[in-house]
């Protein structure tokens, strides 16, 4: 068990490599087999995770270049425990219901390497190796768009890596410059998070920081205006590399906020709310907007992705345990709802090799399986109480009316605008008559996809009744990190708006 | 006790679940009597429940489990059952277990037979969940459940296409299931900012907590609270300027309209003002706003609901309406007028719309009232049911409406707000004569529907046992009014008259009564011998407005629906892809040329790079000099 988090990153890089010795015909269980072992053990690791500890657990060290403090530091907290499974499990259910006949050996060894990055990047505590897993995760989506994707997939992916390729490099910068100020004060170097956390740093200095890390991750995430790229990648990409790219590489952007911009910097975060904030509302309501302009069923999911990342970032930045707790589950949520949503539109698309959805119309009556699952997934996906989409949200938006109700009103339209966009979705593609002679005889799904679709289902209405497995350990995490973010702040104002919560505060009397 | 509230409260959700199974197949006539006898059990609980406290005045509780435990946010899934919860569980459970009875007969051909009951069940789950839950966020579950249930419904016949509005005011079942979902969803971020201010001021939802601790909290706040609040119940209850989706929700099945928009969903919003009770009476200045909008929309619907020819839309106006009484009475303080008005209004407004689902199918689901007539020959029982309905609605002694729409009168009097009391008993006389304007055009008079081809028939016997106990109540309820007083102001605030006022009640009653028998008589002047149409009346200015819903619905679409729409195009073409993106290409285009340029410094010529060496070394040494001199 002391070794789970390394068994999880190197068991698919092996299985990997192994992949290339696999013949053609049996490589698709072999990816299933692979996939699924993996998800069981991030399973074993929730299962062996102390939910009431709220620091880094089954932590790993090797010393990898010691005189400039790298290291292979590996560890997991309630905050990342959840992404890594959901990863794991979007993988899995990614290459159940993968279509692709092209070069499908390929295509799975290419996501099995994926997983090690995505993986990597969620349990890296060394940030170095965390940079590492970070960009190497940018090769195979690259791969997987660049090599399986529609007309304009060399666009793209091109688009698609130079653009985040950017921002990480400013990011690096941040990290060496950051590495040398710890070496500065200390008089030894240490990339080791824990060891950056202790660092408290001047206002203006964090600010610079934070900038060079917002940067890259702010691209990644996509915040409002660096998201261009993500259009195009969906719209280019596989069914499965637009699953994994919504579910997860999005989820790293976040992520690297709660991980690296709060406790490093805490009073530049503080400092930058309302900048951040405003970009936030931009996301929720103007991509909302674009959304709801689009005639492309997938393109209205991959704007939806944006407008409910805005929502993710407004409760990372309330400063509360509500706020980032709600964020945090959000991340899982939408991971799970807009993976679903994704395969979903590539289930239309093999059979009618169109995502317009004006080729559509009367689908609930030829469809009636997949009109309900997509329904059930529109609803999570608008945030309706008792499925996995209302809890974060709630959270997140609860948690920025303590930091400014306004700007929370304007936030709160996300549950208006969402539902215009996603509503007519629906209405476009599934109510109405049948106009279209193809439409008439479609398919209803499929063992492979309802293979793939149901487990989703059961999770997000499991989760949006009983979110407690989950929310207990982030809320242990996220109350030891708002507390700590609270004792290391400087400035006033830091300290008057990161708000510990009451629970905690009577515990330390 | 706690076994009954969750048999109350389950039996309705494994009702929905068990003919979900079967959702997708061919009808199967068990699916329709096992859901119905699912709710009757429901029924009886409540029942038992109501009894339960009436003996021992005794609240249940019941909690389950944790649901959000974050931080400070600590919700559970927490259940009471106290005097109004009872009450309104005994009328929910009561309608929903009569509608689905009724529905084995209306739906017996429609081909998702199953899946109909799974949605109906659903709703009811949902709507116990509403007035069961002990906390604000345990009733935003109900609150945004009977939301999509109501999409769910009125959208159920999804694959009938988009009609131009002179065809089809509500244009499509689809389309009024989007429209009402997303006019809900306006409101519901009030009640949601609501939830917001009270967890942040108080650090609980539950209500309890909250009304314990409002002497503490400023009136500023307070005023907010109770503001966001009543915008979340403005939604629900269709209150003006959220009012349109309801006559649009009549695309659904018709005893949806009965259960849903017409005896339970829509009284939510009272509900809510009825349960926040400690709130509103802080803050009376907002009380009154609410009895104003109430009474406006009183009005307003009624006007609408005069020249309408639509069997259901009429109905759907008067319901919004009669909400609008609930508002008021709600507004002024007198919360247990209110919560009678609503009970009774559920009785007879169920049994007004099950008797329109009879004509409908004797008419072959013709709406136009002006296409019926004369159907009292065919249809007596209908016509007897839907007169009782009437009656009660307009108000007339001894039926339930009366004592509940004349208290209401007494209290705008006895608040001294007299234009409340003047135009609520305008809009009496108007509900007497559009109800009855209904019942003339289509029991009475001439037989229209010949010309249709149509053979009308009585509804199923089943059917209208299934109304009986609506009817009885349409009549009886209102004898109950003292025991509903004793029971229920053992919780809710008493409303004591002022002894002015208790010298003029029989005053009151003669001149209520007298508006609504004079609009009474002049629907029958008018249309009991058959339809005379004035087409100088109908191309009239006033005529045109009401019956276009004073033009609301256009003005809303033009105003709102379409910039949205133009907004969004001009925000994904012109702004995403030619400002946003292009600039990104732009970067990497300029990045692209430099690099051009500047190839072509090395481009391998001995003879180039001796000439840009040369033009480099006579640079340097120029700055060498300008340096040098400079110094």
């Amino acid at each position: 068990m002391s070794h789970i988090l390394s068994i999880l990153i190197f068991f698919p890089l092996v299985a990997g490599l192994l992949g290339f010795l696999i013949n053609q015909k049996s490589i698709r269980v072999y990816g299933i087999a692979v996939a699924t072992i993996e998800f069981l053990l991030s399973l074993w690791l929730w299962f062996g995770f102390d939910g009431s500890n709220p620091g880094m657990q089954f932590q790993e060290f090797i010393p990898l270049i010691p005189s400039f403090g790298i290291n292979y530091y590996l560890g997991v907290d309630g905050i990342s425990l959840f992404i890594i499974v959901m990863t794991t499990l979007m993988t899995l259910l990614g290459i159940v219901g993968l279509s692709v006949k092209k070069d499908l050996k390929n295509m799975i060894i290419t996501l099995l390497f994926l997983e090690v990055a995505m993986v990597g990047v969620f349990v890296a505590l060394d940030v170095i190796l965390f940079y590492i897993f970070w960009e190497f995760s940018l090769v195979p989506m690259l791969y997987i768009i660049g090599a399986w994707g529609g007309d304009k997939r060399l666009y793209a992916a091109i688009k698609f890596f130079i653009y985040t390729f950017a921002g990480s490099l400013v990011m690096l910068v941040g990290i060496l410059f950051m590495g040398y100020l710890y070496y500065k004060t200390t008089g030894h170097w240490s990339f080791a998070l824990t060891d950056w956390y202790k660092m408290v740093l001047p206002l203006d200095l964090q600010k610079w920081l934070f900038i060079a890390f917002f940067l890259g991750f702010a691209i990644k995430v996509p915040m409002f205006p660096f998201h261009t790229w993500l259009p195009y990648a969906h719209g280019q990409a596989p069914t499965v590399g637009s699953v994994i790219l919504a579910a997860v590489l999005l989820k790293m952007g976040t992520y690297g906020f709660v991980r690296f911009s709060l406790p490093l910097f805490p009073d530049a975060a503080v400092a930058y709310i309302t900048p951040i904030a405003i970009i936030a509302l931009i996301m929720i309501i103007y991509t909302a907007m674009v959304a709801y302009a689009q005639k492309d069923m997938k393109q209205v999911i991959a704007y939806s992705s944006i407008s409910h990342m805005g929502v993710i970032i407004l409760g990372t930045f309330a400063m509360n345990v509500e706020g980032i707790g709600g964020s945090i589950f959000l991340m899982l949520s939408h991971g799970i709802v807009s993976g679903a949503l994704f395969m979903l539109v590539g289930v239309i698309y093999d059979r009618r090799h169109t995502k317009l959805m004006s080729e559509f119309g009367g689908l609930a009556s030829v469809m009636p399986t997949y009109a309900t699952i997509f329904g059930i997934m529109t609803m999570a996906s608008v945030g309706l109480p008792l499925t996995i989409g209302f809890i974060g949200e709630y959270l997140s938006l609860a948690g920025f009316f303590k930091v400014s109700p306004i700007l929370t009103v304007i936030g709160g339209t996300s549950i208006i605008v969402g539902a215009v966009y996603m509503l007519s979705v629906l209405k476009k593609s599934f109510f109405g008559p049948i106009t279209k002679e193809e439409n008439k005889h479609l398919s209803d799904l499929d063992l492979k996809e309802k293979f793939a679709l149901i487990p989703l289902v059961a999770i997000v209405i499991w989760l949006g009744i009983y979110p407690k497995p989950i929310l207990e350990p982030i809320n242990t995490s996220t109350k030891a990190l708002v507390a700590f973010m609270h004792k290391k702040a400087q400035t006033k104002e830091a300290k008057a708006t990161i708000h510990v919560s009451k629970a905690l505060k009577e515990i330390k009397k | 006790m706690q076994s009954y509230l969750y048999i109350a409260l389950f039996a309705p959700l494994v009702s929905s679940l068990f003919a979900a199974i079967f959702a997708q197949q061919k009808k199967i006539q068990l699916v329709g009597i096992i859901t119905s006898i699912l709710i009757a059990l429901s029924f009886f609980a409540s029942v038992e429940l109501l009894v339960y406290l009436m003996q021992t005045n005794k609240i249940v509780h019941a909690t389950l489990f944790d649901w959000i435990v974050i931080g400070d946010m600590n919700v559970k899934f927490g259940f009471t059952v106290d005097h109004v919860t009872a009450v309104m569980m005994v009328v929910v459970t009561l309608v929903s277990a009569l509608v689905h009875i009724y529905s084995n007969y209306y739906m017996e051909h429609d081909k998702s037979f199953n899946r109909f009951f799974s949605y109906l069940s659903a709703f009811v789950f949902s709507m116990l969940v509403l007035v069961m839950s002990d906390s604000f966020l345990g009733l935003f579950i109900g609150w945004e459940g009977v939301g999509v249930c109501s999409w769910l419904l009125i959208g159920f016949w999804y694959y009938k296409k988009d009609e131009t509005r002179d065809v089809n005011p509500s244009i499509s079942p689809s389309w009024a299931a989007n429209e009402a979902f997303i006019m809900n969803r306006i409101a519901d971020l009030g009640l949601l900012i609501g939830i917001f201010l009270i967890f942040w001021n108080v650090g609980s939802l539950k209500y309890n907590d909250f009304f314990a601790a409002i002497p503490n909290l400023n009136h500023g706040l307070l005023v907010a609270i109770g503001i966001a609040l009543f915008i979340g119940a403005m939604g629900k209850s269709a209150q003006f300027p959220l009012h349109t989706w309801l006559a649009d929700a009549m695309e659904g099945p018709t005893p949806v309209s009965a259960l849903i928009h017409a005896a339970t969903m829509v009284t939510a919003g009272v509900y809510l003002v009825i349960r926040a009770n400690p709130l509103y009476s802080q803050i009376p200045g907002v009380g009154y706003f609410i009895a104003v909008l109430g009474t406006f929309v009183a009005i307003f619907a009624a006007s609408m609901a005069l020249v309408n020819r639509d069997l259901k839309r009429v109905i759907a106006y008067s319901t919004l309406s009669q909400l609008g009484y609930m508002f008021a009475a709600a507004g002024l303080g007198a919360y247990w007028v209110a919560l009678f008005h609503l009970a009774a209004h559920a009785f007879f407004k169920a049994l007004l719309f099950l008797s329109a689902g009879n004509v409908m199918h004797a008419m072959h689901d013709e709406l136009d009232m002006f296409k019926m007539g004369g159907l009292k020959k065919y249809m007596a029982k209908t016509y007897l049911m839907m007169g009782i309905a009437s009656l009660a609605l307009s108000g007339i002694y001894p039926f339930a409406g009366f004592f509940s729409k004349d208290t209401i009168l007494e209290v705008a009097f006895n608040e001294e707000t007299y234009g409340i009391w003047f135009v609520l008993w305008f809009t009496a006389g108007l509900t007497a004569f559009y109800s009855f304007r209904q019942v003339f055009l289509v029991f009475h008079g001439d037989e229209r529907f010949h010309e249709l081809g149509i053979h009308p028939h009585e509804a199923k016997p089943y059917a209208l046992w299934a109304m009986a106990p609506l009817a009885v109540l349409a009549v009886i309820a209102g004898f109950f009014k003292e025991e509903f007083v004793e029971f229920i102001t053992k919780f809710l605030p008493p409303y004591e008259m002022s002894e002015h006022t208790e010298h003029l009640v029989w005053f009151f009653i003669i001149v209520t009564m007298g508006i609504a028998l004079t609009g009474i008589f002049i629907a029958y002047k008018k249309y009991a011998n058959g339809l005379r149409r004035d087409p100088k009346v109908e191309n009239s200015f006033l005529y045109k407005l009401l019956f276009n819903q004073y033009y609301i619905p256009i003005f809303y679409e033009k105003a709102f629906a379409k910039p949205y729409k133009e907004l969004s195009d001009i925000a994904w073409k012109e702004i995403d892809q030619e400002i946003v993106d292009a600039t990104v290409d732009g970067i990497a285009k300029a990045v692209e040329v430099t690099g051009d340029v500047s190839r072509r410094a090395q481009n391998g010529n001995l003879s180039t790079y001796l000439k840009w060496m040369a033009f480099g070394l006579i640079f340097i040494s120029l700055i060498a000099l300008i340096s040098v001199v400079v110094k």
